[in-house]
């Protein structure tokens, strides 16, 4: 057993009403029952305790539960059924023991005393449940404290109980009729105020006027049944008359508080209807309210938002006409078919602007050129903008099959509520647009990650080359690429690539491109072999918008030359006299073409080195870097500032470029990858041990 | 950011599209949907007009190289004209030149494909 939760046998004040009412059990079977004082006095008093203690227990049982009025009104209805059929069997079963000698009642045989006894506990419990729970019930919803008027109501039930014997036959018997009065003038006062009804809805109301009627019913019969001539009546009496009229007094007050409950619903009925309207919009505010902040997902929003128009609109189908790429869609239809709806959109769209639409506006079939054949034939509809961004996104639909016309207070609330609709609908919009972007910036981050592990790390090394490399990433990953193969100690393969487009898939692309060169420059030396064998891979595995751009250069420290092939990249830039030379052998970018074609339309150049030559490829992100004025640096530019740092060394001069380039486009993000590499040739070194110049190997792990 | 649109003119079976903007990876899918509704109407024989096209990058050719092949399949053919310097440099250099036929005038692309049809015809 939880310990939070109280049973009524484990209360305390159960366990002294157990106590009492063995006594009391105890006391009626010892004694006969007799007029002496004494007798009725110990008598009485033991009832009042016993009932004082079940009623305590009975209000600490009600305490600790959570009752629904109706819930509550049922148990009453149930209870009093109950007691009706017990008065009503009791006359012919009491019967058979008193052999219809009611003044026999008195002084009975022992079986007939333990039933009696049993009978007249089960009435009593009754009583007691049925008068706490209408103490229960005028509670209920109560604003302000009223226990003095209960306590009050109570105080003269208890008078009128205990008076009522001593002095029924006396000149005093006016004393006890007062009391009995104002016990039930008491009762009237305390009907009155029934406030839970009007927090039912409609249909609890008409339930309740039908359950309060009979409940009310029922108590008048058994109220009289509990009156002087039936013999519950005498049996309870001869068992205590204080019991007697607390019992009746019970029932009394169960009859007048149901009387009173009918009328008042009867009363509350008219309003009920728009009594429930406003508690709905309400509720709908709140509960729509709350979503903003928690739908996530847009279809589930508006599948929301058609909900709660059903009801708010007091609708039978509602759904939302959505534009998605230029078509209206029908979205979240509620209690409607997409293709009755989809019917219904074209005739909407026809009678009303989206554009031009600012708030809920009617329909009627009337109103539609061609009649509908339709499964579901709608005759009124509300149609509402649903605008995100100042813009009309789409309508909200509410129909309606009867030919009730929308009013006014359906056109506030649905006006007010697609202006709550809008707001959710722009916040889901907007959330999903951050969250794509950080998609996207999480992707970038990775393809940025992959293009930095497929640089080289770092430069070969040569007395006789100076080598400079500068490759500044941009945001969207650009795709350039660019690498060094030692192919034996006399050669050095390099090459430049760009590929199209951006983002995760250019850097893949990337390491394809890589592997590539990277494994052809092992057994094949010429460019422009190479570049064939990198065209007849790609063309088969890029798809057909997809191409790269490259150059591939071999260095023979030997024969002091570069052999050059070009596939689509932007011209080698030669410094060697006063103008540069761009050096543009013909040839078509990787994976556009068939070999075949590729293979005709490539050349290769040989350049035989002359000291200091200084040999300069890039990629477009230089020459195309804008500034401000959305100006490019072009490549008259980029020439110059070669031109005059043609003294320098390889890794000054790339260093001035890309400084230069900085300054240049300052106020304007970098678009695409910067690549720039700078090959300087210093001289043929002949030593022996280190014939080509070669300082450090750096091996393919 | 850079802005970019197109227009499709029907003259007789060859539609011309012309480029306004700056054409990249960005708004590459605007011009890629004009080529799928053309192929979608069956018209092959299709001129890009590039008068007013500002920049295209690699991307931007990308997306010629997208339908060529079944523009071709179906007799038809894109044919660009009216490119300025900055943008032939760009197709040239990457050598496609070699594969499409680049126009000065529109008018000169019309005769073109005119003259093949006559061809076909006899």
């Amino acid at each position: 057993m939880k310990p939070d939760k109280k049973y009524i046998f484990d209360s305390f004040q159960f366990k002294l009403f157990l106590v009492s009412a063995g006594i009391l059990t105890l006391f009626k079977l010892l004694f006969d029952s007799s007029d002496a004082l004494i007798y009725l006095l110990v008598n009485d008093l033991l009832v009042l305790i016993t009932i004082t203690f079940l009623f305590l227990s009975a209000v600490v049982y009600f305490l600790n539960r959570r009752t629904v009025p109706l819930s509550l009104i049922m148990n009453i209805g149930i209870i009093s059924a109950f007691i009706f059929l017990l008065i009503a069997f009791s006359d012919s079963f009491f019967a058979l023991f008193f052999e219809k000698a009611y003044d026999k009642i008195a002084n009975p045989g022992l079986a007939a005393s333990v039933i009696s006894i049993i009978y007249v506990f089960l009435i009593t419990w009754f009583a007691v449940y049925i008068f706490v729970a209408l103490r229960h019930l005028f509670f209920l919803r109560q604003s302000k404290n009223l226990s003095v008027y209960f306590n009050t109501m109570l105080a003269f039930f208890v008078l009128a109980a205990v008076t009522r014997h001593y002095l029924e036959s006396t000149d005093l018997s006016f004393i006890n009729d007062t009391f009995l009065m104002i016990s039930v003038l008491l009762m009237f006062i305390n009907s009155i105020r029934i406030s839970w009804i009007a927090f039912l809805t409609k249909k609890e109301k008409v339930g309740l006027l039908f359950l309060s009627i009979i409940i009310f019913v029922l108590f008048v019969l058994n109220a009289s049944g509990t009156g002087n001539t039936a013999t519950t009546s005498k049996l309870l009496y001869s068992f205590s008359p204080t019991l007697n009229v607390f019992v009746s007094l019970t029932l009394i007050y169960g009859a007048v508080y149901f009387g009173v409950l009918f009328f008042t619903t009867l009363f509350h009925l008219p309003t009920a209807e728009a009594f429930d309207r406003k508690a709905e919009e309400v509720s709908s505010l709140q509960y729509f309210s709350k979503l903003i902040t928690q739908v996530l997902d847009f279809k589930e929003l508006a599948q929301t938002v058609t909900d709660i128009t059903v009801r708010l609109g007091n609708a039978d189908s509602s759904w939302i006409i959505w534009k998605e790429n230029g078509d209206y869609i029908s979205l979240a239809n509620k209690n409607i078919g997409y293709v009755d709806s989809e019917a219904i959109n074209k005739i909407v769209l026809k009678n009303i602007d989206i554009n031009k639409i600012s708030e809920t506006t009617f329909l009627s079939v009337n109103d539609f050129e061609d009649k509908l054949k339709m499964n579901l034939p709608l005759k009124r509809l509300a149609v509402s903008p649903l605008k995100a961004h100042a813009q009309v996104k789409g309508l909200l639909i509410a129909g309606r099959k009867s030919d009730n016309k929308f009013g006014e207070e359906d056109k506030d609330a649905i006006d007010t509520f697609s202006d709550y609709a809008s707001v959710a609908i722009e916040n889901s919009t907007l959330l999903e647009e951050s969250i794509e972007k950080e998609r996207l910036e999480k992707e970038l981050d990775v393809a940025r990650e992959i293009q930095r592990r497929i640089l080289p790390p770092e430069n070969p090394r040569y007395t006789g080359l100076e080598i400079s490399s500068v490759f500044i990433p941009a945001f969207e990953v650009g795709g350039d690429y660019y690498d060094f193969f030692e192919i034996s100690d006399t050669k050095l393969g390099f090459v430049i690539a760009d590929v199209s487009g951006k983002g995760i898939s250019a850097a893949f692309i990337m390491a394809e491109v890589k592997g590539i060169f990277q494994s052809l420059s092992k057994i094949i030396q010429s460019p422009a072999e190479i570049l064939i064998k990198a065209n007849e891979t790609l063309k088969c595995t890029l798809d057909s918008k997809t191409f790269v751009s490259a150059v591939y250069g071999l260095i023979d420290f030997e024969d002091e030359t570069l052999q050059l092939s070009r596939a689509g990249h932007l011209p080698v830039l030669l410094l060697r006299d006063k103008e540069p030379q761009r050096i543009k052998p013909a040839g078509l970018a990787l994976g556009l073409t068939e070999t075949e074609y590729f293979k005709n339309n490539l050349e290769q150049v040989t350049i035989n080195l002359k000291k200091d030559d200084t040999i300069v490829l890039y990629t477009d992100g230089i020459t195309e870097a804008k500034n401000e004025r959305l100006e490019d640096f072009g490549e008259e530019y980029f020439a110059n500032i070669l031109m005059s740092n043609l003294n320098n060394k390889a890794d000054e001069i790339s260093k001035k470029v890309i400084s230069e380039v900085t300054v240049f486009s300052k106020e304007h993000s970098q678009y695409d990858d910067i690549t720039l590499v700078i090959l300087k040739w210093k001289q043929k070194i002949n030593i022996d041990g280190d014939k080509h110049g070669r300082i450090q190997h750096i091996s393919c792990k | 950011m850079a802005e970019f649109s197109t227009s499709v003119v029907n003259k007789g079976d060859v539609s011309i599209i012309y480029l306004k903007g700056y054409l990249d990876a960005h708004t590459a899918p605007a011009l890629e949907d004009n080529f799928m509704k053309l192929i979608d109407e069956n018209k092959f024989k299709i001129i890009a007009n590039f008068s007013e096209l500002e920049y295209i990058s690699s991307a931007g050719l990308g997306v010629f190289m997208a339908y060529i092949e079944k523009i071709r399949d179906n007799k038809g053919d894109i044919k660009l004209t009216n490119m300025s310097e900055k943008v032939f440099n760009i197709f040239d250099l990457l050598g496609f030149p070699l594969l499409y036929e680049i126009f000065k005038t529109e008018e000169e692309a019309l005769e073109k494909f005119n003259e093949s049809k006559s061809v076909g015809n006899e």
